[in-house]
């Protein structure tokens, strides 16, 4: 079945569904498509609106292949409103890649990004781009991890709008791991939201899970996050946790996690923290001197770049800091 | 230099802490405050920084003849007051070195003194840290993150070197610390002290005023100044307790 049929099968987003519970889904324009549908595989069995509109718009797909043992870092960027990028990352590769903006003359945007990533590779992903303040984007990630494969997802949001970033995570191969962090440092009437499903189809693979909020004016985020640890799986580790700060009695986070458990030698945790800036935390910088608002910044600071601290020094690690060095003056 | 008048206080309930406290700190003075747990001790230092958990009912508290109670947090810090609390906060993620930076060029900023340049702060850093004998280990960390109670009560002082305060009041600086490291802290505040500045010293026990001889000791009980003396007051408490002073 392809994207096109597919869409029409299930029909527009709505609340009742669990994958968009949290999302303004009255934001989301009627679309319209064309009359037929280039993508050829079958995805009768994709249910993300998000992850079928691009192939139903007929975005043109750019493929790549890193090849075995490659040492490369790259940008992605799209040249439409609608992109899909399928990338295929050869055993043992050592691979940094950044997502850039892509060009959008309307008012939605939806990309789809299928990466494979081969035995022992070893890959970031990672986006910090400037504030966007596009009225609609979704962005949508496959990846599939061979055994021994780690992923480091890494993204910070400072985008004024709406937008939906979901990620899809099969650790197929034993010993895999995915890594993922977000920030999201949020002001006005942004929304947006995430959605990860993560998948532990082998023994002894891994994943952890950091998303933190710093939210101020009617900002809203919502974290949906699943974890599935199928049968025989045994040794698998993850973990969640999701941390945000309120600034202003209007911003709202809604948090929720799933863990769908088949195999009992497993560890799995999750947490969620809501707040505000910690009242003696501040006391103590103005109490030293510090005038208020360098003590509040001081404070989102180390609040923003402790998601990201844990990363091995790479080329994503340094961009990320210096984004959030930026986010956080700019705020 | 620093005047307590009358100063009355109470927390968010409205149970009044604070009953009235009078004291006159003079340049060149080191006052000790003693007193039984939970006679408002630790609450007069955080009422005097200012503390938004304490609401004040009356009085004043002058500093140079300044009012202090006027004043925002950070203003009172930059006027020259000092006050290290009896737990330091944790700030896991805010380096030390940065920290320590952004208070000094504050207050310079607030006096209307020039940002200290890197090099020259580094200067002062590394002479305040080998007076405490801190090794190069605190630089990285953040302020009071993981460090034990000995450790943090050090920072503390060495903020104070740094920021070099007309006032401090220091609320039980000595708790936590082992020998040598009570006479490295003591030694710390020694050195820091001069003509022109003052020390108020909460504690429970001599053993920090044989280091730091006192110019006069208080006993705080009950929200009040109970009754003032001079060294000898606290080796006399050490020995018999404070009992005998309700006798009296």
């Amino acid at each position: 079945m392809d994207a096109l049929t597919r869409i029409r099968q299930l029909g527009m987003p709505r609340r009742n569904n669990e994958l968009w519970t949290f999302f303004p889904v009255a934001k989301i324009p009627t679309q319209e498509f064309p009359d037929a549908c280039a993508s050829e595989d079958d995805y009768s069995e994709e249910n993300d609106f998000a992850a079928l509109l691009p192939l139903a718009k007929n975005a043109r797909t750019m493929t790549r292949t890193i090849p075995d043992s490659a040492e490369e870092m790259a940008m992605l960027k799209c040249n439409n409103d609608f992109g899909h990028t399928v990338l295929d990352i050869g055993k043992n590769a050592k691979v940094s890649l950044e997502i850039l903006d892509n060009k959008v003359a309307h008012d939605i945007a939806a990309e789809r990004f299928d990466i494979n990533v081969g035995e022992n590779a070893d890959v970031e992903i990672f986006f910090a781009n400037p504030a966007c303040d596009l009225p609609l984007r979704f962005r949508h990630f496959n990846i599939k991890q061979a055994a021994g494969a780690t992923v480091r997802f890494s993204s910070i949001c400072k985008d004024t709008a709406i937008g939906r970033v979901s990620v899809e995570c099969h650790l197929k191969g034993e010993g895999a791991s995915f890594d993922y962090r977000s920030l999201h440092v949020l002001d006005g009437n942004a929304s947006q939201h995430s959605r990860l499903t993560i998948y532990h189809e082998a023994p002894r693979t891994t994943s952890t899970q950091l998303a933190r909020n710093l939210l101020s004016g009617s900002a809203h985020v919502s974290y949906d996050g699943s974890v599935i640890v199928g049968y025989d799986c045994t040794g698998v580790n993850s973990s969640q946790l999701v941390n945000t700060i309120l600034m202003s009695e209007d911003a709202c986070v809604s948090v929720k996690p799933v863990l769908k458990i088949y195999h009992d030698d497993v560890e799995c945790t999750h947490g969620n923290t809501v707040g505000e800036l910690d009242a003696e935390q501040m006391f103590y910088l103005v109490s030293r001197g510090i005038p208020k608002k360098a003590a509040q910044e001081m404070l989102m600071r180390s609040f923003a770049q402790e998601t990201f601290l844990p990363l091995p020094d790479s080329p994503a690690k340094k961009r990320l800091m210096a984004s959030t060095e930026g986010a956080v003056s700019s705020y | 230099m620093l005047s307590i008048k009358n100063l009355k206080a109470s927390i968010e309930d409205g149970t009044q802490i604070l009953k009235g406290i009078n004291l006159e700190v003079k340049p060149g003075e080191v006052h000790a405050i003693m007193g039984p747990n939970g006679s408002g001790k630790s609450t007069l230092s955080k009422v005097i920084a200012g503390h938004p958990a304490y609401h004040v009912d009356g009085g004043s508290v002058e500093l140079d003849g300044k009012n202090l109670l006027e004043m925002e947090i950070n203003e009172r810090a930059n006027s020259g007051l000092f006050i290290s609390t009896q737990y330091p906060t944790e700030i896991p993620g805010v380096n030390n070195v940065e920290f320590l930076k952004m208070a000094l060029n504050s207050k310079r900023a607030f006096l209307g003194q020039p940002e200290m340049s890197d090099e020259d702060f580094k200067k002062l850093c590394e002479e305040k840290m080998n007076l405490l004998e801190m090794d190069e280990r605190y630089r990285e960390r953040g302020v009071n993150d993981g460090m034990s109670g000995g450790e943090k009560k050090r920072n503390e002082i060495l903020q104070m070197a740094i920021l070099d305060p007309k006032v401090s009041f220091l609320d039980e600086t000595d708790s936590g610390l082992d020998i040598d490291a009570l006479r490295i802290v003591a030694n710390g505040i020694n050195h820091i002290m001069s003509p022109e500045k003052a020390v108020i010293l909460v504690t429970h026990y001599q053993r920090l005023l044989d280091y730091i001889k006192p110019t006069y000791v208080h006993v705080l009980r009950h929200g009040r100044i109970i009754l003032s003396g001079g060294p000898e007051l606290a080796l006399k408490l050490e020995d018999q307790g404070y009992d005998w002073i309700e006798e009296k």
